[in-house]
């Protein structure tokens, strides 16, 4: 059956959780599928605000009016990407573990991740002020612009991961 | 379920789709995608993106349609996100074709990609009309644009489905 493991990320993968999921033929691309709707809807909802802020306008609605009607969703979209994600990589963590996109994803979501706090904290706290303005604060594109960097290379890790998975040992 | 998506791919093969597949894998297009290692996973991250563009459009308007998101009146909520709905299907039509042009056997004899296929079309076709029908709408969305909105986010679940289950077809 399975080895011995030899470490922490192995004890995870053959853990009964990991192997029921390798095992089976439909579990890890269904659990894949959903991941894809969360992260399609975790991404376009942030593009959304992103592409706003760098200067896309498009509408008259206000940018805290649109951040409001999308931040739940990406919240929400974000927690089930999240427990989706880790029932896939719970199937294979000693694999994904040194994979190199694997590891250079957790590090851009890490980025897009303080990004965003950033932000928050600092120039979105007076929004109010600004947002009626016909061009937002040099933070605010600068913002905009950062996350949509580090969400397209969450993308393209992401993939990339699939096309390399096993090709490193 | 496996026995007739099977049985698909048997009569795809059997069909002139085959030799289609077979004369655009011989292209100088196929070659040189084949060549480069990164332009598919290239090609699918901009299908990516644009999923995600088409589906937040789709969802954003459904959510003014059942009250879960306000702020703009219904006829506006239609003209800001359609524009987005239709960037969106432009890109990933294209990038679609080049996935096609990459890899045409796994595409074009595969029985995920024709289903999918018919509910792009369908999917489509619901979005011009919804989306032409919330523009005109009062500030309550009627039953009719209710329901297509519905259908709207359903078809574009499936079709998100049977992408992804392209790479996993019983051949």
């Amino acid at each position: 059956m399975y080895p011995e493991p030899t470490n922490i990320w192995e004890r995870i993968e053959y853990s009964s959780l990991g192997t029921t999921i390798a095992e089976s033929t439909w579990m890890f691309p269904t659990i894949e599928t959903i991941h894809v709707f969360a992260l399609v809807t975790v991404i376009g909802t942030i593009a959304l605000v992103d592409l706003r802020l760098i200067g896309v306008k498009g509408h008259a609605l206000r940018v805290s009016q649109l951040a409001r009607d999308t931040l739940p969703w990406t919240w929400g979209a974000f927690v089930l990407a999240a427990i989706t994600g880790t029932l896939l990589w719970v199937s294979k963590a000693s694999s994904y573990m040194i994979n190199p996109y694997f590891l250079a994803k957790m590090a851009l979501l890490a980025l897009a991740g303080l990004n965003m706090m950033y932000f928050h904290m600092t120039t979105w706290r007076t929004v109010d002020h600004w947002e009626l303005d016909p061009s937002f604060p040099a933070a605010a594109k600068v913002a905009g612009w950062l996350s949509l960097i580090f969400w397209v290379g969450v993308i393209f890790t992401g993939r990339a991961i699939g096309f390399t998975l096993g090709i490193f040992y | 379920m496996d026995e007739l998506l099977y049985n698909f791919t048997d009569w795809l093969r059997s069909t002139p789709l085959n030799d289609l597949a077979l004369t655009i894998s011989e292209t100088q297009a196929t070659a040189w995608i084949g060549e480069h290692f990164w332009a598919i996973p290239i090609f699918q991250v901009i299908h990516i993106l644009a999923i995600a563009g088409s589906f937040a459009a789709v969802l954003m308007m459904n959510l003014r349609v059942f009250g879960f998101a306000g702020h703009a009146t219904l006829s506006e909520t239609a003209h800001r996100y359609s524009r987005v709905l239709w960037w969106s299907l432009a890109a990933l039509i294209f990038s679609g074709f080049l996935m096609i042009i990459g890899e045409p056997v796994r595409e074009l004899v595969n029985p995920y990609f024709w289903i999918k296929m018919i509910l792009v079309v369908v999917g489509i076709l619901v979005a011009v009309l919804f989306a032409r029908n919330l523009a005109r709408q009062a500030e309550v969305a009627g039953g009719g644009v209710r329901s297509a909105a519905l259908l709207l986010v359903v078809l574009w679940l499936l079709i998100m489905w049977c992408g992804r289950w392209i790479a996993y077809a019983p051949v």
